[in-house]
């Protein structure tokens, strides 16, 4: 047994439950710093007790909902993952989860890890986990502030894959050309997913689409259909380099505004038809990703079917939590391409909508907000009859919103995120939906918010 | 009815940091007064012609791409685009935009790319990198006092003799971080560090712009006021937010502990 291991596990153990106890919320990061204060090896020694070792899923958007989408599916197929389901990716957060779940001598009560990584800490993740299975969702911009520039982000990426043990394997987006050029120097496996058949394709690429250069060499890509940001099928007409035929591929897809979508699905072993309780071609991709890795762990095409379907949304999005007879529709939005698909998804709903916009400049957030201005707000101006805008910038929100062409008459500030929510409750009819579009801190925020109000369980308990 | 002729450059290689918004509140601005404004964009080997166009924008853009712009910007378009802001055409150049727009910018990495010499600046770049809120006191006049916004950039840029800076730094780092300078101006050619983006929340540097461009072509002695009631409170807000913050020492401690209310 070893002494500091477990001295370290008992201490974070009663920092969570410290932390829970003074209402810190889900008290994910705090536990974790202390432990690898009292041992810095700690993660990697929990770890090591896992007989199905681990899994990481990384990438800009859609980390969260495709690590919670493949929890379900393992736990539908008798597996007992050990995962960091609040969203605290960081190396503390996942020394948390695994602390959480562990005994006194740091033995975690599960068969495998699950962890979502934030992209700038994949590389010192996955030195320490060595993981078996890598998970990239894309890479958008986001954050400047924090991770820099997407091409030093995918270099870093590249560098955390070539040093990948040969038995691991990697499961890429096809459909993101600088995701999909990730991984040349590894001697894991490389596996790809993405969409073939989608109905409802953009018309051109966005002007925060990010990606629009081969990665090789510079020439800008041909894109032969666009799902949205730099997503979609493309080619390069400089070096001849092409989008990998995905392994794991959505054939046919039919969107349902914010009730989700119906998706044909093929794979190696089985084709099989969803119905996806969640909203978006994004969320199309994050069910291709959770399924590929699933796949991959050994899992048949019943506990995937039984995980999907059975799935309850990853807190904040997409959630719908019930309050004061209204329904609040709450969903992360926190980068512009993340932000233009939850607007494209709202188109679905028609106009006259009642909309909370919480913007927050918390270091999570991105201190900066001049993002905001790359989102198309011009095409969300005409859905709301009344636009709460909140949050520590919620003037930045408010202004943003004026120069997208909503009239004053329609748009409100309340810098106050209870008073603003009260404003967007009363300012919905019984029975009517409040749509809460909220960068991260901002969602956390409302979530402890409906909680203390007695609307929502809180974040450590849900799942 | 006055049009104003904006021309964009390069704006989808510049533009990560939503410097695109300074367009959109050129745009709305002219829009609100019952006035036209045009958008021509150029790019990657579109000749300038100075007579066309009253107002230029450049953005901010990651290495590579300003690169690729930088050597497009070398010889007569460069040229075009010193001509037109000598011939009195406003500009607004933002982060690598302004920094191509210097003298030269010697990069980390040791190259030395040659900028378009509209400001006497140069730049070097250094190994860490200026991020944060930022307020300036605005020297240029008929806009005055203070401008907000928010810089993200390891180059460090300093004034030669001929240069004058767009404003004094109240906080954040500005040209360098030493010598308090932020911007630099050039008749009525602006280069800044600030994103935010920075015309939306400082209405009088827009209408200032607007003013100069198109008195080029259109007897005005100011522009018509507009309700700017939101965006001096946003501008407002930005300015309490980075006057209220305190320089960060190291990483918050374990005192934050206390049940939240």
């Amino acid at each position: 047994m070893n002494a500091r291991l477990t001295a370290a596990v008992a201490a974070g153990k009663a920092a969570t439950w410290l932390s829970r106890r003074l209402g810190m919320g889900a008290g994910s990061n705090f536990p974790g710093k202390v432990i690898l204060r009292l041992h810095a090896g700690a993660p990697e020694a929990m770890a090591a007790h896992l007989p199905g070792g681990c899994v990481l899923v990384s990438g800009t958007n859609g980390k969260t909902t495709t690590s919670n989408l493949l929890a379900a599916v393992l736990r539908a197929g008798g597996r007992r993952p050990v995962h960091n389901r609040v969203g605290a990716n960081l190396i503390t957060g996942i020394t948390a989860a695994l602390a959480q779940a562990s005994d006194l001598r740091g033995v975690p009560s599960g068969d495998l890890g699950l962890f979502e990584v934030d992209e700038a800490t994949l590389p010192a993740a996955a030195e320490r986990l060595r993981p078996r299975l890598v998970i990239i969702t894309n890479l958008f911009r986001d954050q400047l502030d924090r991770y820099g520039e997407l091409e030093s982000l995918a270099r870093k990426m590249d560098a955390a894959l070539a040093a990948l043990e040969p038995g691991a394997r990697v499961l890429l987006n096809a459909d993101d050309p600088l995701v999909a050029s990730l991984g040349r120097d590894t001697r894991a496996s490389i596996h790809y997913y993405g969409i073939e058949g989608a109905g409802d394709t953009e018309p051109g690429l966005r002007h925060a689409a990010d990606s629009k250069h081969c990665r090789g060499c510079g020439s800008p890509l041909a894109f032969e259909a666009h799902y949205f940001g730099h997503m979609g099928r493309y080619s390069c007409p400089g070096c001849g380099l092409s989008r990998p035929m995905p392994e794991f591929l959505a054939s046919r897809v039919e969107l349902a505004g914010t009730a989700g979508s119906r998706v044909s699905v093929d794979t190696p072993r089985w084709s099989a038809e969803f119905s996806l309780p969640l909203p978006g071609l994004y969320n199309v991709h994050n069910l291709l990703a959770a399924l590929g890795g699933a796949q991959l762990l050994g899992l048949d095409e019943e506990a995937v079917r039984k995980g999907v379907e059975g799935y309850s949304t990853a807190f904040g999005r997409g959630e719908r939590i019930p309050v004061d007879g209204r329904t609040l529709f709450l969903v992360l939005s926190k980068n512009p391409t993340g932000f233009n698909e939850v607007i494209r998804t709202l188109r679905g709903e028609g106009e006259g909508l009642v909309i909370l916009a919480a913007l927050n400049d918390r270091i999570a957030d991105g201190r900066d907000v001049s993002w905001i201005w790359d989102v198309d707000f011009e095409e969300l101006a005409p859905l709301p009859r009344r636009l709460v805008a909140t949050g520590t910038r919620a003037w930045d929100m408010a202004l943003r919103m004026k120069y997208a062409g909503l009239e004053a008459a329609r748009l409100e500030v309340r810098e106050d995120l209870r008073e603003a929510l009260r404003a967007a409750l009363d300012a919905a009819a019984e029975g009517e939906t409040v749509y809460a579009l909220a960068t991260y801190t901002a969602t956390l925020d409302l979530r402890r918010l409906l909680t203390r109000m007695g609307a929502a369980p809180g974040i450590w308990r849900e799942g | 009815m006055p049009v104003l002729r904006i021309c964009h450059l390069y704006p989808e290689l510049m533009n990560i940091y939503g410097d695109r918004g300074n367009v959109i509140a050129l745009v709305g601005r002219c829009l609100w007064r019952g006035w036209e404004a045009r958008v021509v964009r150029l790019s990657l080997g579109d000749p300038i012609d100075p007579s066309l166009h009253d107002l230029f924008f450049i953005g901010g853009g990651q290495d590579r791409e300003q690169m690729m712009v930088c050597e497009d910007l070398a010889g007569e378009k460069g040229e075009a685009l010193r001509a037109a802001v000598e011939d009195g055409a406003a500009l607004l150049s933002i982060c690598g935009g302004y920094q191509l727009l210097g003298r030269r910018f010697l990069t980390c990495t040791g190259e030395d790319l040659p900028g378009v010499s509209l400001f006497d600046v140069e730049t070097v770049g250094g190994d860490t990198r200026f991020i944060g809120n930022v307020a300036v006191e605005c020297a240029l006049e008929g806009v005055g006092g203070t401008l907000v916004g928010f810089e993200n950039h390891s180059g460090r840029t300093r004034l030669g003799p001929a240069a004058r800076p767009l404003g004094r730094v109240l906080r954040g780092h500005g040209n360098n971080g030493e010598d308090g300078t932020e911007g630099c101006v050039h008749r009525h050619a602006i280069g800044t560090y600030l994103h935010g983006s920075l015309l939306p929340k400082n209405p009088r540097l827009a209408d200032w712009l607007i003013l100069q461009a198109l008195r080029r072509r259109h007897e005005l002695e100011e522009l018509p006021p507009l309700d700017d009631a939101l965006e001096e409170a946003a501008h407002r807000a930005a300015l309490r937010l980075v006057l209220g913050e305190r320089p960060r020492k190291g990483r918050p401690r374990l005192r934050r502990l206390r049940p939240s209310r």
